[in-house]
């Protein structure tokens, strides 16, 4: 026999429930996804109000009646199949916006304008709750990431585009590089033999007068020939045309070479180049060709710029697993402004029609991109007094 | 280790091919492909030795798909594959080349769904091997090596994984992943002992 006081705990109880229901409903409202339940039944028995928006299906139409029925369309498609899936099997699914477009027939109310399809992503979870099975469907309004990824989309395919415009670019002016020094180098090399042969007067004697002409043309048909060298010469480089022949190399017989192939050079600047301290039995990783060609840069830009009669000293440092080689000039030194651009190409300090010394401004970029490729390294410091230290480090030989 | 026999090997091959056959049909209509999937292969492994299998096998970057299992059983099911064959397969399912070196986030989601096609196939035919219920969870998408994936520092050593591998067919390629179920030693134990019922009650 049920006594009162058991009744009323009972009607309090099923107050609270109901209270606490409605709360909870409440919360769900507030929700930025869209929320329904579906109990072992396959009806309808939670409808938040992001779903009565998105859907226009009032609660009243809904709650109570078959998913099937609220959604005719989606009878055997696979949201069907997942929902049955979580209540049978337990299983929890994700349907992604990529692999089903717009899943749920739901929209965007827009006052005025036309109604768009809300992009969507559904997760239905299995939930257990005092022994009966629900499913819980959320859905996820992806509309901003569709839409982000459509403008990531867009501007990767133009990075792209431009990347392959840029590269065709690039292959065809070293390409075009390329062929035009060739295409110049053989009539300028006729035209210097030509030139020379008049010059030395095997022709027949030449007026003075005409001689100068003859000679400002040799020395500049020189000068062409030379740059275009250079130009054909970081082209091979930048390209990756030519290769290196890397091995071991001993450092102090290359610089015994550079000095001597130099100081004929030198003499014409009245410069005479000292090796100090010489370490014999270094061996370094390196082309000795293009090592060469680098040394042979450093000491005649080192003679160029120095003042008459005084000495450019080569020092060699050892360090850990790579050794420097030093060329110091006591010259003017570089320019403040001009240190940063020193390695681009055709940079020169004085770059006027009118400078003293001869270059094309292209040694030291040809240096850097050959120091590089060697793995190494090519710099310069400001020394106390005056004049440049330029170095460069290069690795060290180590046998296996 | 877990030693099971050559039989009871046979037994779990077949029912597991069954339902990654039904996964592979699933998946086929939703994308319009042939999509085709096997388990070739299954071995039972203790967790590091799995994890050094990923790192060895010249896949230490891997990514996949995650999701715990509860119930009758608890763990973790993952499905991994080599980064960049999660990549192709979500790119040829898609049907879509986005020129972006790493999958988009709703490329990932895409991938979290192939994942709990597949995961799920294989789980319920664990709860039907079982003839127990056996609850999942939601998909996440996870990457790094096979230590970070198994996260052996932080868990059992011991714990033995169920270690399938996957042959995932895809216009004319077949692409290789592995399904692992990492279980606690009870579950497994559980689960021989269903197995063996099974097999007699078959005769
Ligand atoms: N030792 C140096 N002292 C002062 N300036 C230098 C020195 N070496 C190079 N430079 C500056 O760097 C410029 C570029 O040198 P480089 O690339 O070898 O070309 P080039 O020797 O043909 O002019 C030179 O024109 C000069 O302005
Ligand atoms: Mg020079």
């Amino acid at each position: 026999m049920l006594s009162d006081s058991d009744s009323v705990a009972r009607d309090v109880k099923a107050e609270q429930t109901g209270l606490l229901a409605n709360l909870f409903g409440k919360v769900l409202d507030f929700s930025e996804n869209g929320l329904f339940l579906v109990d072992s039944d396959r009806k309808v028995i939670l409808w938040n109000e992001w779903m009565v928006q998105a859907s226009s299906l009032g609660r009243e139409e809904v709650m109570g009646a078959a998913f099937v029925e609220v959604f005719p369309d989606l009878k055997g498609k696979r949201i069907e199949s997942v929902i049955n899936a979580a209540l049978d099997a337990h299983t929890a699914s994700l349907l992604s916006r990529s692999l089903n477009k717009a899943i749920f027939p739901l929209y965007f109310s827009e006052l005025g304008g036309e109604n768009q399809r809300i992009e969507q992503s559904v997760t239905v979870k299995p939930i257990q709750s005092d022994g009966h099975d629900y499913c819980l469907v959320q859905i996820t309004d992806v509309t901003p990431m569709v839409q982000r990824e459509g403008v990531l989309r867009v501007l990767a395919k133009e990075a792209e585009a431009a990347l392959e415009v840029a590269e065709e670019a690039s292959r065809f002016k070293s390409e075009f590089t390329s062929t035009v020094s060739h295409e110049l180098r053989t009539p300028l090399t006729s035209i210097r033999g030509s030139l020379g042969l008049i010059a030395s007067g095997v022709m027949g004697e030449l007026k003075p007068e005409i001689g100068r002409l003859i000679s400002i043309a040799c020395n500049n048909t020189e000068r062409l020939l030379f740059l275009i060298n250079d130009i054909l010469d970081i082209s091979k480089i930048e390209s990756g045309k030519i290769g290196f022949v890397m091995g071991p190399v001993d450092l102090l017989a290359v610089l015994l070479q550079s000095i001597e192939a130099n100081q004929a050079y030198g003499e014409q600047y009245e410069v005479r180049y000292v090796l100090n301290d010489v370490v014999g039995g270094i061996t370094v990783y390196a082309d000795t060709d293009r090592l060469m060609q680098v040394l042979n840069n450093l000491l005649s830009n080192a003679a160029k710029f120095s003042p008459k009669g005084v000495e450019v000293e080569i020092n060699v440092i050892r360090k850990n697993k790579m050794v420097r080689v030093e060329v110091r000039d006591y010259g003017s030194g570089i320019p403040e402004q001009f240190k940063s651009r020193i390695f681009e190409k055709f940079s020169q300090a004085d770059g006027s029609d009118t400078r003293k010394v001869g270059g094309t401004g292209l040694g030291l970029s040809i240096s850097k991109a050959i120091v590089e490729q060697m793995g190494g390294v090519i710099g310069f410091n400001v020394p106390e007094g005056q004049g440049t230290i330029f170095y460069i480090d290069i690795c060290l030989f180590k046998e296996k | 280790m877990l030693e099971i026999s050559e039989l009871q090997r046979d037994y779990i091959t077949e029912i597991l091919n069954i339902s990654m056959g039904s996964a592979a049909s699933v998946l086929s209509e939703m994308v319009s492909e042939e999509v085709a999937l096997s388990i070739p292969e299954i071995d039972f492994l203790p967790r590091s030795v799995a994890a050094g299998k990923f790192d060895q096998t010249n896949m230490s970057k891997m990514s996949g798909v995650t999701q715990g299992i509860s119930g009758a059983i608890y763990g973790d099911a993952l499905l991994m594959f080599p980064e960049e064959k999660t990549l192709s397969i979500v790119r040829i399912l898609l049907g879509e080349a986005v020129p972006v070196e790493s999958l988009t986030e709703m490329e990932q989601e895409a991938m979290c769904e192939i994942g709990n096609i597949i995961l799920n196939s294989v789980v319920s035919s664990i709860a039907d091997i079982l003839k127990k219920e056996i609850v999942s969870s939601l998909p996440r998408f996870i990457q790094g090596t096979g230590n970070e994936v198994f996260s052996v520092e932080s868990s059992n050593h011991d714990d033995l994984v169920m270690f399938l591998k996957v042959d995932f067919g895809l216009e004319s390629q077949s692409i290789n992943g592995y399904v692992t179920l990492i279980l606690n030693m009870d579950s497994l134990q559980d689960f021989i002992t269903q197995l063996d019922e099974q097999i007699n009650a078959i005769g």
